[in-house]
């Protein structure tokens, strides 16, 4: 290597050579599929816009994102923190500014011009879809240069950094979009674009040259005038009453605000529709199904770094020697995550429950939801329609929940690889879980094939679980994690919430849908008891390598 | 002649092709001050994993107090004080809310001392873990590890990095550990001179075996200093003794 520009390039190209490889893996197969399978010149009949989001939107904007993080070095740095999340080791380099800031941006513009152009001719557009030819590249790059201007900044306060990138990314796209939606044409969308590369580079070159003198400005200290009011306030000095509650504090204060928060973050944006729309039924009441997905949905993205033990290590997923030298089991660091995990879900629920009916008395739209209320108390009866409504949130409930916490036997491994492979194996299955269920969808015979053979698949299903509870039953038993007592203790608490849900599913479904049997391999395989039995067994290993 | 307390016995443990610990054997008795010295990537911080649980044995066995540290990691690792060369203390926490927090694990845990340890550190109770400098985050370390009065210490490379007065205070724990009778330390090191200065008992190791085991009188009876020592056993000096 000659000459900094290559040394930069080669870095890139060997850090994320999978990640670069596995994109051109995709291109390949859309070529591959585009050419060879379905003939060249032709289009691609989408049925509906999922099957359109799935097949074009969903992957070139993992692309994207991907790309974004790799030239913004995001994946190497703490997006939060004030300092530039340049890499201070370049700093020392002998090159300038200029330089520093401009090799990336280039390396990574080109990249993302040419995921466009390459994208274009091959990705499977719907028929008479019109594509456009270069200002998606142009926005691309544009993107891709103000967000590595914006995270190489240094900001005044933790944080910042998040909410500026975002907030300009959003107005550059909303600027975007108002364009098309007063259907400018390229020349305009171009003229739009044009500027934003170059502006883009001269703020990376004074962010790099910020963050290469240390100048990092620092507003703290006024929060800390205010945290000083905060310490006139009680301060928690009490002893706490074991090492249990002290555990669960630590698990509470690293994982356990972070779904509520999130939740609590997201909320008003979604009920603000609530006063927007008050006069759309479907609106109103989309509004409240959105309202109550968003903790599940967030508890999937909470669930990510449950299991992360060293978020600032190299190695995230291994156990600190901190955490791992706390005189207590391996079960009880697991059940002072879990019991955080339920103390999670209750809070971001009692925000739920507190933010809509709020929202809907304020937005004057409660009247349409108590009126659709007493119509469903007509027909089904009060206390049905009641056990109906409570089924209903204590089923949400339970699924952030279980959304929290199954995947914790894998995070809790320890093992990079492990996790990788299990988004990996998981992406993959979605990847042809979608278009099988579509295809099956479309064949009334297959439907009817799967109908009948489903107490057999589940009875499968209800085997290989138990099969494999009992394997780690045993396991636990054996490397003394738990002993005799407490795994009947669990076994007779997880046999009573089966048949708890297997009453309610009874009750409330027509015997002539399903069979009772049916029901109870249904109960069965809902209640959780694998992954989450698995879990002191992934951290002991992860503890005691 | 009592049990000790820490017995290894044919221990070995490999990374992929690497052996990082070769058939090694050890047994420390209580209450004194034993300095496990080695040129880096030598085993000692291996070794010092295994003592903790950290790491289970591939092969052979360590007892500690006469238990399993892997088995029973809460009977061992509530008498154990440990300080890694790591310190990695959680970040987000105030110095308060580590000591508050520390303290539910030991019921041994003396408020007076912790108090009178953090004070002559000047160990600010509100400020953030994260804020501290590095050897401010290594005398907190020391407090937690401290304050409960542990019976065996472990310090795994406490002073690599930190300047002579930090070094002084983790020299000044240690000898203050081993005042209260029948305590024992366990001081890992690269810093020849510094284990010269506090240990009773040397043990070496290099390339994943023990090459040596003595009372460090014995070791000063046929060599200068324990720096000699270590050369003519392993070839090179592990460290300027006075890097700071």
């Amino acid at each position: 290597m000659r000459s900094a520009a290559a040394a930069i390039a080669w870095e890139f190209r060997r850090k994320h050579r999978w990640g670069l490889i596995a994109l051109g893996g995709y291109l390949l197969v859309l070529a591959a599929y585009r050419l060879l399978i379905l003939g060249p010149g032709r289009t691609v009949d989408f049925e509906d816009a999922q099957s359109f989001a799935f097949a074009v939107v969903g992957p070139i904007t993992a692309s994207v994102l991907y790309l974004l993080a790799v030239f913004s070095f995001g994946l190497s740095g703490d997006l939060a923190a004030r300092q530039s999340i340049y890499p201070a080791r370049m700093f020392s380099l002998p090159v300038s500014n200029a330089a520093l800031a401009g090799w990336p941006m280039l390396y990574g513009s080109v990249t993302m011009a040419i995921l466009w152009f390459a994208t274009r001719p091959l990705a499977l557009w719907p028929s008479g879809f019109p594509i456009p030819v270069i200002w998606p590249a142009l926005l691309a790059a544009s993107l891709l240069a103000w967000t590595q201007a914006l995270v190489w900044m240094p900001y005044a306060l933790p944080g910042l950094r998040v909410i500026v990138t975002v907030l300009w990314l959003a107005t550059i796209d909303a600027v975007v979009m108002l364009a098309l939606h007063f259907k400018a044409g390229e020349p305009v969308m171009l003229a739009l674009l044009a500027p934003h590369v170059p502006l883009a580079y001269l703020t990376a070159r004074f962010a790099v040259g910020r963050a290469r003198r240390g100048d990092v400005p620092d507003w703290r200290a006024i929060l800390d005038r205010l945290g000083r009011v905060a310490d006139v306030l009680p301060h928690r000095r009490e002893r706490f009453p074991s090492p249990r509650s002290a555990q669960v504090w630590f698990e509470w204060r690293r994982h356990g605000r972070s779904l509520p928060a999130l939740v609590g973050i997201l909320l008003p944006f979604e009920l603000a529709l609530l006063f927007v729309a008050r006069d759309t039924p479907a609106i109103v009441f989309g509004t409240m199904l959105l309202a109550s997905i968003t903790p599940p949905l967030m508890a999937v993205f909470v669930a990510a770094t449950l299991g992360e033990s060293n978020p600032q290590g190299s190695d995230s997923y291994g156990v600190t020697p901190f955490l791992a030298t706390r005189p207590l089991t391996s079960v009880s660091l697991v059940a002072a995550k879990l019991e955080v995990t339920i103390w999670s879900t209750l809070a971001a629920w009692l925000l739920v429950l507190a933010a809509v009916p709020l929202a809907l008395r304020l937005s004057g739209t409660a009247p349409m939801v108590i009126e659709r209320a007493r119509r469903l108390v007509e027909v089904m009866g009060t206390p049905r329609a009641v056990a109906i409504v409570l089924l209903v949130l204590s089923a949400l409930m339970a699924s952030t929940w279980k959304q929290l916490v199954q995947s914790l036997c894998i995070g809790l491994t320890g093992r990079g690889w492990l996790v990788k492979t299990s988004v990996f194996g998981t992406l993959s299955f979605l990847a042809i879980a979608v278009p099988l269920a579509q295809w099956i969808h479309g064949s009334k015979s297959l439907m009817g094939v799967l109908w009948n053979a489903l107490p057999w698949i589940a009875a499968a299903l209800v085997c290989f679980k138990v099969s494999a509870a009992a394997w780690i039953a045993f396991r636990l038993r054996d490397r003394r994690l738990l002993g005799d007592r407490t795994l009947l203790l669990g076994a007779a608490c997880w046999d009573i919430t089966v048949f708890a849900l297997y009453g309610v599913l009874v009750w409330l479904t027509p015997g002539i849908l399903f069979p009772s049997y049916v029901l109870a391999l249904v109960a069965i395989l809902e209640v959780p008891l694998v992954r989450l039995s698995a879990a002191p067994l992934s951290l002991a290993w992860n503890r005691h390598r | 002649m009592s049990e000790p307390l820490i017995e290894v016995s044919q221990l070995t443990r490999r990374f992929g092709a690497r052996t990082a610990l070769a058939a090694v054997s050890l047994s420390l008795p209580r209450g004194a001050v034993y300095g496990l010295v080695g040129a880096n990537g030598a085993g000692k911080t291996t070794l010092i994993r295994h003592i903790l649980g950290l790491l289970r044995a591939e092969s052979g066995s360590v007892r500690v107090f006469g238990l399993d540290p892997v088995a029973d990691p809460v009977g061992v690792l509530s008498r154990i004080g440990y300080l890694s060369e790591e310190n990695d203390l959680p970040g987000w926490m105030r110095v308060d809310e580590l000591v508050r927090y520390s303290r539910a694990f030991y019921p041994a845990w003396d408020d007076a001392y912790a108090e009178e340890l953090r004070r002559s550190f000047a160990l600010d109770p509100r400020a953030r873990v994260k804020s501290l400098s590095k050897g401010q985050k290594a005398r907190l370390g020391l407090l937690v590890a401290l304050a409960y009065r542990p019976q065996l210490l472990v310090l795994d490379e406490p002073s690599s990095g930190l300047d002579p007065i930090v070094r002084r205070d983790i020299l000044g724990a240690v000898l203050r550990t081993i005042a209260h009778e029948g305590r024992t330390v366990l001081f890992s090191s690269h810093l020849l001179e510094e284990v010269e200065e506090v240990a009773d008992h040397v043990t070496m190791i290099d390339q994943g075996r023990i090459v040596l085991g003595a009372p460090l009188s014995t070791i000063l009876e046929s060599h200068r200093s324990l720096a000699e020592a270590f050369v003519a056993l392993v070839g090179s000096p592990a460290a300027p003794a006075r890097d700071g």
